[in-house]
């Protein structure tokens, strides 16, 4: 199947299927009053906004916060368009309807070559089909905070929202004072006339109700007083004074606590149990068998008065669970066997073309000579601080959950099914999340914590992995391999580029778990797999990109900036390879290649310029580039590399950023040092190794990150810019590895082609 | 068993192998102080017993009975925030916030112990893991508290 083949069949049968193809308007997300919860004094203006009755915002929140700064940056678009200082807008958690869903991050999903949209004006195929499926995901509504989405998702329809609540607003004071709305001012959400009158919001909230103002559009960008300026996160004073409440945090009356032990073979199942030691334990109550929910694993929970109490109960029961290693199944499962697996794919299948152009096989047969390089990445843990938690209480048929959750109507629709209830009998509590990083996608632990739940006679319960279990039981960025074939011709220019790739697509079996009814028996290709190889700004004449989906077993999720933090490894340490090759600068070598693409070329010059590329380094270190595209925002890095006492050293890194418009400077500069500590983690540590099913490493000895003493200077330099805004949270980690690598390249003259690096 | 938590005794009833850190979050519900890996390895459990920083996970209750035990919720009032927690916020360190806790604590002795760090004492004392990358933000809030407290005199 080819690419255009594939995303129109997939629209006409997703789209016929779900919206029919009717030129329907896209359906609105202003939402009406009676989504937001009715609370006292409270005036509910459409489905994101309520006035208080001191004048105070209160916002529907539908998005997560597990450090990436949303809530203040989605409060941020509210308070500019009514007017009203930051520390006014509280936030309330968003109900489940589908003006909630994140359209964004569908849209997202569709395999279009990025440079396709870099002009002044979309193609139409391209805006039909990101139309066709914005409708698609409005109609389904999924709730969920990733892929760098949420600010570019709700950008449009949160300044609406807040500019109709506005509009209503002042109109309301317009009737009461007899004036034309026109001549009412407002100021730190105080309206004022000529005349004397004024009122703030809280007084006009009841008049406003109901009316619905015409003709609104947001704020013109030059009155913008807060967005694109550095705002202080509302989320950092309760988070400096130990009262910020994450998941594993939720006190309830009568609260029980339980420990879990899983199946040590991914995938594997409850055993036989003797509980007869665990029970005897003070404390312990209750042993409850728990089924693999959610894609993940079975095994049993020790319910006690306390953490500790249930953790010692749990290792006193005494479990027969099948032996490790077979010659099928979950126990097969072996990261040797698999990379071998992954190879064979690579020399023996075809795969999913996600991009071609030129002839590039006639290149490479008329190349002066040929470069080829395999590439390849190891199976990643997320590793959030806060371990996997899920507190829940059943009673009389309601389900009740506290989740740390990045998907609440997956974990809502999870607990209704495990307890056997509607999912209107489910109420999802979201805290705060102690990291997401994509593990928070999945809702395995919800399924858990029910079902212990459900055996506490109405108790509530907090169910708590271990670090151990939260390793060892992880959906794991998967192993992916990649093949390089370049051609390079009489002139010493680069004339041809293949790449083919292998590994476990994520998507189909991230469907398959979350949401089965939307899942089908075949896979589709998933971009995840290929995105940062097949959509590569550079201009190479000839080229062929493909992906071969391969099917492991193990258990594979979305692990921040998902494919393209394995593929931005591969593709950028290649491009430098092939600049060595042809014996020109890095930097130079690109910016050739990026005269069609002059965002990125912009982006990547402002590092260079910024780090002082080329410009002489102490004695003993070298610096390495590295530029990629990820989820609507262009990252370029220049990392500076020493090796010391046999240790890698990154001293400084320096990141030049085009995400569109930026509503929050600071935020942006905070992600870009989160990502590139996060992405040095796993460039020089990051490995799961699975044997015979079982992961080898455990907690943080075995897994190691990069402390504080480890961290370089990271400097973020902005493009600015008025496009639409694009995500932060996740772009600034792919580049990290290759810049790392390149520098390591430069430094030692040898080239790693595997993560993680070496010394 | 009694404690002295806080600046307040605290009659507690678990077993005295109990680690004090579920002593705090699950009898007394002091929950600011965090599990992060149960093996003293991320000091996210990071608390004082008599001014010295303890990672509260390997650390049997009894053994602590008879010491001053410091947790975030005392590290400074709405009233009177200590410079760290002031610092913290003027540097806007935390993203997840969920080892900032630990985080803090450690800082806290450490400026207790030497109120004019290095940055190589601040290497060698900061050993707590964060997965948001705050580290740089760490360093930055730990010089400017240490800046503010040679302003204005001891905290």
């Amino acid at each position: 199947m080819k690419r255009r083949t594939w995303i129109l069949s997939a629209l006409g049968a997703t789209g016929a299927l779900v919206v029919g193809w009717g030129a329907m308007p896209a359906r609105s997300r202003l939402g009406s009053p009676e989504l937001m919860l009715p609370t006292q004094g409270d005036v509910a203006l459409n489905g994101w906004i309520k006035i208080a009755a001191d004048g105070a915002v209160v916002l529907a929140m539908p998005r997560s916060e597990m450090g990436q700064g949303v809530h203040t940056a989605l409060a941020m678009l509210v308070a500019e368009e009514l007017d009203v200082p930051l520390e006014r807008v509280r936030l309330e958690q968003a109900g489940a309807d589908s003006i909630y869903g994140n359209v964004a991050m569908l849209v997202a999903s569709l395999p279009f070559h990025p440079l396709d949209s870099e002009g002044e004006h979309k193609p139409t195929k391209i805006k039909l089909a990101e139309w066709m499926v914005g409708k698609i995901a409005r109609e389904l509504g999924i709730n969920a905070t990733g892929g760098s989405s949420s600010v570019a998702d709700l950008w449009e329809p949160l300044r609406m929202a807040a500019a109709t609540a506005r509009a209503s607003l002042v109109q309301a004071a317009a009737a009461a004072w007899k004036v034309p709305a026109n001549e009412i001012t407002v100021r730190d959400g105080v309206m004022q006339h000529a005349s004397g009158q004024k009122a703030h919001y809280g007084q006009m909230g009841a008049a406003a109700a109901g009316s619905t103002p015409p003709n609104i559009a947001p704020k013109a960008r030059e009155d913008w007083k807060l967005i694109g300026q550095r705002a202080a996160r509302n989320d950092i004073p309760a988070k400096v004074t130990g009262q910020a409440q994450f998941g594993m945090d939720v006190r309830l009356p009568g609260l029980l606590f339980a420990a879990v032990r899983m199946n040590p073979v991914l995938g594997g199942a409850a055993a036989p149990m003797d509980t007869q030691a665990a029970l005897a334990l003070p404390g312990v109550s209750q042993v409850v068998a728990l089924d693999a929910w959610g894609g993940g694993t079975g095994g049993f929970a020790v319910v006690a008065t306390n953490t500790w109490q249930a953790r010692q109960g749990a290792q006193a029961v005494k479990v027969q669970w099948p032996t490790p290693g077979a010659s099928s199944g979950h126990q097969a499962l072996d990261t040797t066997r698999i990379q071998a697996d992954l190879l064979k794919a690579l020399n023996t299948e075809s795969g999913f073309t996600f991009h071609e152009q030129g002839l590039p096989l006639k290149a490479e047969q008329t190349a002066a000579s040929r470069i080829d390089a395999l590439y390849q990445a190891p199976y990643l843990a997320h590793a959030t601080m806060e371990p996997m938690n899920c507190t829940a209480r059943v009673l009389d048929g309601k389900v009740e959950v506290w989740v740390p959750t990045q998907v609440p109507q997956m974990a809502r629709a999870m607990a209704a099914k495990v307890a056997g209830v509607k999912e209107d009998q489910v109420t999802v509590h979201v805290t705060l999340l102690g990291g997401g990083f994509g593990r928070r996608l999945e809702v395995d632990f919800v399924g858990q914590a029910v079902q212990v739940a459900m055996a506490c006679k109405g108790a509530p319960v907090q169910l708590v992995w271990s670090r151990e279990e939260d390793m060892t039981h992880d959906f794991y960025r998967p192993m992916h391999l990649a093949k390089f074939q370049a051609s390079i011709d009489a002139q010493g220019e680069v004339s041809s580029l293949r790449i083919k790739s292998a590994g476990d697509a994520i998507t189909p079996r991230w469907m398959a778990r979350a949401a089965p009814h939307l899942s089908g028996p075949i896979d589709m290709p998933d971009k995840t797999t290929s995105e940062g190889l097949f959509d590569l700004p550079y201009g190479f004449l000839n080229q062929h990109m493909s992906h071969v989906a391969t099917k492991s077993g193990v258990p594979v999720g979305f692990w921040r900036s998902v494919g393209h933090s394995h593929n931005a490894f591969f593709s950028e340490s290649f491009i430098d390879e092939l600049a060595v090759a042809t014996k020109q600068d890095p930097l130079a070598f690109r910016l050739k290649l990026l005269k069609d693409a002059p965002r990125y070329a912009a982006v990547l010059q402002l590092a260079a310029t910024q780090a002082g590329w080329g410009k002489p380094l102490p004695a003993g270190r070298a610096q390495g580039i590295a530029l990629h595209k990820s989820f609507g925002a262009i990252v370029a890095q220049v990392a500076e590399v020493s090796v010391e006492q046999g240790q890698i050293r990154v001293h400084r890194v320096v990141c030049a950023i085009d995400c569109g418009t930026v509503v929050n400077p600071d935020t942006v500069a905070q992600q870009m040092q989160s990502s590139v500590v996060y992405a040095l983690s796993a460039a020089l540590y990051g490995q799961i190794d699975i044997v015979g099913g079982v992961v080898q490493q455990g907690n943080f000895p075995s897994y190691p990150m990069v402390t504080l003493s480890q961290a370089p200077t990271v400097e973020t330099h902005i493009v600015p810019s008025t496009r639409h805004p694009a995500g932060v949270g996740e772009p600034a980690v792919p580049p990290l590895a290759p810049a790392v690598g390149n520098a390591l390249f430069a430094l030692t003259g040898k080239r790693q082609r595997a993560l993680p690096l070496k010394p | 068993m009694q404690l002295n938590i806080n600046g307040q005794s605290q009659t507690v009833t678990t077993d005295p192998s109990t680690p004090l850190l579920w002593v705090l979050r699950d009898e007394l519900n002091l929950t600011g102080t965090k599990f992060g890996c149960g093996i003293a390895a991320c000091g996210a459990c990071t608390v004082h017993v008599d001014g010295q920083p303890v990672r509260s996970c390997v650390m049997p209750v009894s053994a602590v009975a008879s010491q001053k035990i410091r947790t975030i919720e005392s590290l400074g009032t709405p009233d009177k925030p200590h410079p760290l927690q002031i610092a913290w916020i003027a540097e806007q360190v935390p993203q997840c916030g969920y080892c900032q806790s630990g985080m803090l604590m450690a800082a806290a002795a450490l400026l207790d112990k030497n109120p004019q760090p290095s940055d190589a004492d601040i290497d060698a004392a900061m050993t707590n893991l964060c997965r948001c990358g705050t580290y740089q933000r760490v360093r930055a809030a730990i010089h400017r508290a240490a800046a503010e407290l040679k302003k204005g005199g001891a905290a």
